[in-house]
C-alpha cells in the first residue's frame, strides 16, 4: 500500500466559516495606502477601501478624464478588462469595472461607474481603444449603452436575441433562435465603410467571407474581408459562435462544479484555467493549497503552455503548407496528454485540479513520466526549427506580415506571446510570481518587429523556458504530503473518513449540498495563460453559487486588432497572421 | 537563434542573418530534406515504435483513472448499492442524471427505481464518483459509447447496474480512499482506487479488450 496520502491527519481545528462575513484580502492595508495615494494625483474619483487592488467609484460624466489621467499620469498603459456586475436591488443597478495595469510600476487599478437602468456611460475608446469590445460585450450582456461608440453592436449573442443574459433578472432557460431575417440584419452593420470605399474606388472591390466555417480558422471565428485584387483593403470580425454562458453558468452552479467549465474556455490549456480558477477561489477564501498541490500544478501548467504554443505553432505552419512539422510537434503533445490521462483520467478536458489542491494525488511514477517527456520534446522542436527558421520560403512567408506596433498592443490590451513579440517583457510569472514562479530561474523571451515570425520565435524560446523551469522541478523533488487543504468546509474528506466516520460523512453531505460558501466581497487573481494574462473576477454573496464569475480571456483583447493587422495584405498573410496570434474560440467566445 | 539578455530574466531572440547558402535557397532544401529522410528511414527501421494506433484493432493503454462510461456496483447479495441520495445528481455540473428513489418494503431501506444518465449531457468529470458516499457509482475505461439515436443515450438502471465482485481491474476512475486505517480495511467496497503507475512503459503491450458493458 502506498504512503502517500491525500488527507493529513491532523484533524482540522480551526473555526467554521460563518455565512455572510465579509471578505478582508490579504494586502488590503497596502492597498488602501496606494489607493489614497492615487486618489490624491487624480481628482473626482472615490476611493473604495478594503479591497484587494486600489479601488475607486467614478462618476460616469468623469470617467474619461479619470482613465486619460491614469493612462498619461501614473501609466496605466495596459487596459485589462471592462465588465459589469448588476445588483438589480439598488437604485444604480450597474456596476461598470474597469480594470488597468501599468507594466512600469507593475499595479493594477479597479474603477468602477454606477449606471441605472437606461442609462449611459460615455465610450472610454478615445483613450483605450482596446476597450472597444469589452464595451460591446458589456452593451449585449447588460445592455448599458457607451456613448460614441462607434459599433455599439451585440458581440457574443446574435441579432434575434431578445434581453441581455447577465441581468440577474434574465431567464437563463429561455431559447432564441437566429433566423435568417436576423442574419440579413448583420450583414449591413458589419462594416459601414464598405460600401463607401467601393464608391470611391476605380475598381470592383469583392466581398469575401472567410469562415466561419474555413479548415484555416481554427474554430469558429468569421471574417468578412472586402478586396482590391488580391489586397485587403477592409476587414471586420463576427465572433460569438462558440458563445457557451460560462459566466451566466457559473452563476447558477457551485464554486466546485465550475471547475469543469473552466478547461473549456482555453481548451489548448486546460490546466493553466483550472489553476487561474482555483487560485482566485482561494484567495477568497484565504487558504494556501499544499506545497505538493503547487508544485503538481506548476509542472501540468508548463506542459500545457508548450501543448498550447505546439498547437499554434503546428497549425500556422499547416495554414502555410508545411505538414511535416504538424505531426513532429503533435507527437509531444499526444504524449503530454498520456501524462495528464494518467493524473486524472482525462485528456483534453482534465478538471485535475479541486479549489485547496488536487483531486487525487499523481501516480508514483510520474516524475519520470515527466522527465522522459522533458527529454523528448526539444528534439522534435529542433526538427522544426531545421526546417522552418531558416528557411527562406518561411522568412518570406511571415516576416513583416501581421505586423502591430509595441504601443496599438498595448493600447489593444495585449499580453502573453504576442505582446512580447513586440518587444515588452511582460509576463505574469515574473511581474506577479504565483505557484512559486520567483524561485525558479527562467527568462522571458521578447522579439523585435511584433509581426509573425517574431511571434513565432517567441513562442518557441518560450517553450524552451518552460522546459527549464519543469526541469528544474524535477530536480528539486516532489513534495511530500497532502495534496488538498484539510479544511473540510472546502474539500471532501476523504473516502476512509467518509465511510468509517460520522463526522467526515456529514462533512461529505455538507459539502455537496450546501457547496463552498466563501466570505462576501469581491477579488480578482491573474494567472500567465497560453495566450497572455488570464485572469478571474469573482464576486461572491456569501452563498455556494458565485455571484458573479468574470473571466478576463487574453485572445479576445488580441482579436479586436486582427482587422487592424491584415488591412493593406493579402488573404494568405491573413491566414498566416491569424494562425500566429493563436486564438482560441472556446476562450474568445467564453 | 542568436539569443541576448538584455535585462535580468529577460532575453531576446534575434532573428539569423540569412547566410548566402540560406538565401539561394536549394542547400536548405537539402538540408530540410535530410530531416525528414531521417525521420522516414528511422521510422522504417523501427516500425513497431511508431507512435501510430491502428484503432480499431489496436486500443490505446489508458490509466486505471480513465473516466469513461458510468457503472452503478452491487452488494454480495445483488441489491444495488446505490440508495438514491441525490448526492450524485446534486453534485454533477451538466445536470445529467435523474433519480427517483423507491423504498424496500422488506427492509425499510431506500433504493433507486429509476437511475438515468444521459451520456450526451456527461461532461465525465468525475464528480459523481467523488460525491458518492456508498461507492455506488463508478468509471470504466469504456470510451466508446457512439449510439444513432439521442433516445439510446440516456442509459438506465438496465445498462449501468453490474452483478456482484465485478471485476476491479477494466474499471477507471474510482473513488479515491486516500490513507487506509489500521487495520487495511477502509469502509465500502475496498476496491477503490490505489496509487498505482501508469500503464505507459514502451513495451506495454496494447489492450485488446475494453471493458464492453455488463
Amino acid at each position: 500500500m502506498s504512503t502517500l496520502t491525500k488527507y493529513s491527519d491532523i484533524p482540522y481545528t480551526g473555526p467554521a466559516p460563518t455565512n455572510r462575513e465579509p471578505y478582508v484580502p490579504a494586502d488590503a492595508e497596502k492597498m488602501n495606502a496606494r489607493g489614497a495615494e492615487i486618489a490624491s494625483r487624480i481628482s473626482g474619483v472615490t476611493q473604495e477601501t478594503g479591497q484587494d487592488l486600489p479601488t475607486f467609484v467614478v462618476d460616469k460624466e468623469r470617467i474619461v478624464d479619470v482613465l486619460r489621467a491614469l493612462k498619461h499620469d501614473l501609466k496605466f498603459t495596459l487596459p485589462l478588462d471592462c465588465f459589469g456586475v448588476d445588483y438589480p436591488r439598488r437604485e444604480q443597478r450597474f456596476d461598470i469595472v474597469y480594470q488597468l495595469y501599468s507594466i512600469e510600476n507593475n499595479e493594477r487599478v479597479r474603477l468602477k461607474v454606477r449606471v441605472g437602468e437606461g442609462e449611459s456611460v460615455p465610450s472610454s475608446l478615445p483613450v483605450y481603444q482596446g476597450l472597444n469590445w469589452f464595451e460591446r460585450e458589456v452593451f449585449d450582456m447588460f445592455g448599458v449603452k457607451f456613448d460614441g461608440h462607434p459599433n455599439l453592436r451585440r458581440i457574443l449573442t446574435h441579432e434575434n436575441f431578445q434581453g441581455h443574459p447577465l441581468r440577474k433578472d434574465y431567464d437563463p432557460a429561455q431559447r432564441w433562435l437566429l433566423t435568417e431575417e436576423g442574419v440579413a440584419k448583420i450583414i449591413p452593420q458589419i462594416d459601414p465603410r464598405f460600401a463607401q470605399e467601393e464608391a470611391e474606388s476605380d475598381f470592383e472591390r469583392v466581398t469575401l467571407n472567410l469562415g466561419p466555417s474555413h479548415p484555416a480558422t481554427h474554430g469558429t471565428l468569421r471574417i468578412v474581408v472586402t478586396l482590391d485584387g488580391e489586397t485587403i483593403v477592409g476587414a471586420d470580425t463576427e465572433i460569438g459562435y462558440l458563445h457557451r454562458c460560462f459566466e451566466k453558468m457559473s452563476e447558477t452552479h457551485t464554486y466546485q462544479q465550475v471547475i469543469p467549465f473552466t478547461d473549456r474556455l482555453n481548451y489548448c490549456s486546460a490546466i493553466i484555467n483550472n489553476v487561474g480558477y482555483c487560485m482566485t477561489v482561494e484567495k477568497m477564501l484565504g487558504i494556501q493549497s499544499p506545497a505538493r498541490a503547487d508544485y503538481v500544478r506548476l509542472i501540468l501548467s508548463e506542459l500545457m503552455r508548450i501543448g498550447d504554443h505546439l498547437i499554434c505553432i503546428g497549425t500556422n505552419l499547416v495554414d502555410m503548407g508545411a505538414l511535416t512539422n504538424f505531426w513532429y510537434l503533435f507527437q509531444p503533445r499526444e504524449e503530454m496528454y498520456g501524462l495528464i490521462e494518467a493524473c486524472c483520467g482525462a485528456r483534453l478536458l482534465p478538471s485535475y485540479l479541486r479549489i485547496g489542491g488536487l483531486a487525487v494525488d499523481v501516480p508514483p511514477n510520474f516524475l519520470q513520466m515527466t522527465q522522459k517527456l522533458v527529454d523528448s520534446i526539444p528534439r522534435f522542436l529542433d526538427d522544426v526549427d531545421k526546417l522552418v527558421r531558416t528557411n527562406r520560403i518561411f522568412r518570406d512567408r511571415v516576416e513583416g506580415i501581421g505586423p502591430i506596433s509595441a504601443e496599438d498592443a498595448l493600447d489593444f490590451g495585449f499580453t502573453g506571446p504576442c505582446l512580447r513579440a513586440c518587444g515588452i517583457p511582460y509576463d505574469v510569472r515574473k511581474a506577479n510570481p504565483y505557484l512559486g514562479y520567483e524561485t525558479y530561474d527562467f527568462d522571458v523571451p521578447i522579439a523585435d518587429g511584433g509581426d509573425t515570425y517574431a511571434r513565432y520565435l517567441v513562442r518557441m524560446e518560450e517553450m524552451r523556458q518552460s522546459l527549464r523551469i519543469i526541469q528544474q522541478a524535477i530536480d528539486r523533488g516532489l513534495p511530500t504530503g497532502p495534496v488538498i487543504v484539510d479544511n473540510p468546509y472546502v474539500a471532501l474528506p476523504p473516502k476512509s473518513k467518509v465511510y468509517n466516520e460520522m463526522e467526515s460523512l456529514i462533512y461529505h453531505f455538507k459539502l455537496i449540498m450546501h457547496g463552498i460558501q466563501p466570505p462576501v466581497g469581491e477579488t480578482y487573481f491573474q494567472v500567465e495563460g497560453g495566450n497572455g494574462e488570464l485572469g478571474f473576477y469573482i464576486v461572491s454573496d456569501g452563498t455556494k453559487n458565485p455571484y458573479r464569475v468574470r473571466v478576463r480571456p487574453p485572445c479576445f483583447a488580441i482579436y479586436q486588432a486582427f482587422t487592424k493587422m491584415i488591412t493593406g495584405q493579402t488573404i494568405p498573410d491573413a491566414i498566416a497572421a491569424l494562425g500566429s496570434l493563436n486564438i482560441i474560440a472556446g476562450e474568445l467566445d467564453h | 537563434m542568436p539569443i541576448t539578455r538584455v535585462a535580468p530574466g529577460v532575453v531576446k531572440v534575434v532573428p539569423d542573418k540569412m547566410t548566402l547558402s540560406q538565401r539561394t535557397y536549394l542547400p536548405q532544401v537539402i538540408g530540410g530534406m535530410l530531416v525528414t529522410i531521417r525521420h522516414l528511414v528511422k521510422n522504417l527501421f523501427n516500425m513497431k515504435k511508431l507512435p501510430i494506433i491502428s484503432y480499431p484493432e489496436v486500443k490505446r493503454v489508458y490509466s486505471e483513472r480513465f473516466r469513461g462510461r458510468h457503472i452503478l456496483t452491487s452488494r454480495e447479495d445483488g441489491t444495488t448499492r446505490c440508495v438514491a441520495c441525490y448526492m450524485c445528481s446534486t453534485a454533477c455540473p451538466a445536470e445529467c442524471i435523474t433519480i427517483e428513489a423507491g423504498e424496500d418494503q422488506r427492509t425499510r431501506e431506500k433504493f433507486p427505481v429509476r437511475y438515468d444518465i444521459d451520456l450526451l449531457r456527461c461532461v465525465f468529470c468525475g464528480y459523481c464518483v467523488d460525491a458518492c458516499p456508498e461507492d455506488a457509482i463508478y468509471m470504466t475505461r469504456d470510451y466508446e459509447m457512439a449510439i444513432d439515436t439521442r433516445a439510446r443515450a440516456v442509459v438506465g438502471l438496465r445498462d449501468l447496474v453490474v452483478p456482484p465482485n465485478f471485476p476491479v481491474e477494466p474499471m477507471g476512475w474510482r473513488p479515491y480512499y486516500g490513507a487506509m486505517d489500521k487495520n487495511g480495511t477502509a469502509g465500502g467496497t475496498g476496491r477503490g482506487q490505489e496509487l498505482r503507475s501508469a500503464p505507459y512503459a514502451d513495451d506495454a503491450p496494447p489492450n485488446p479488450d475494453v471493458y464492453r458493458g455488463a
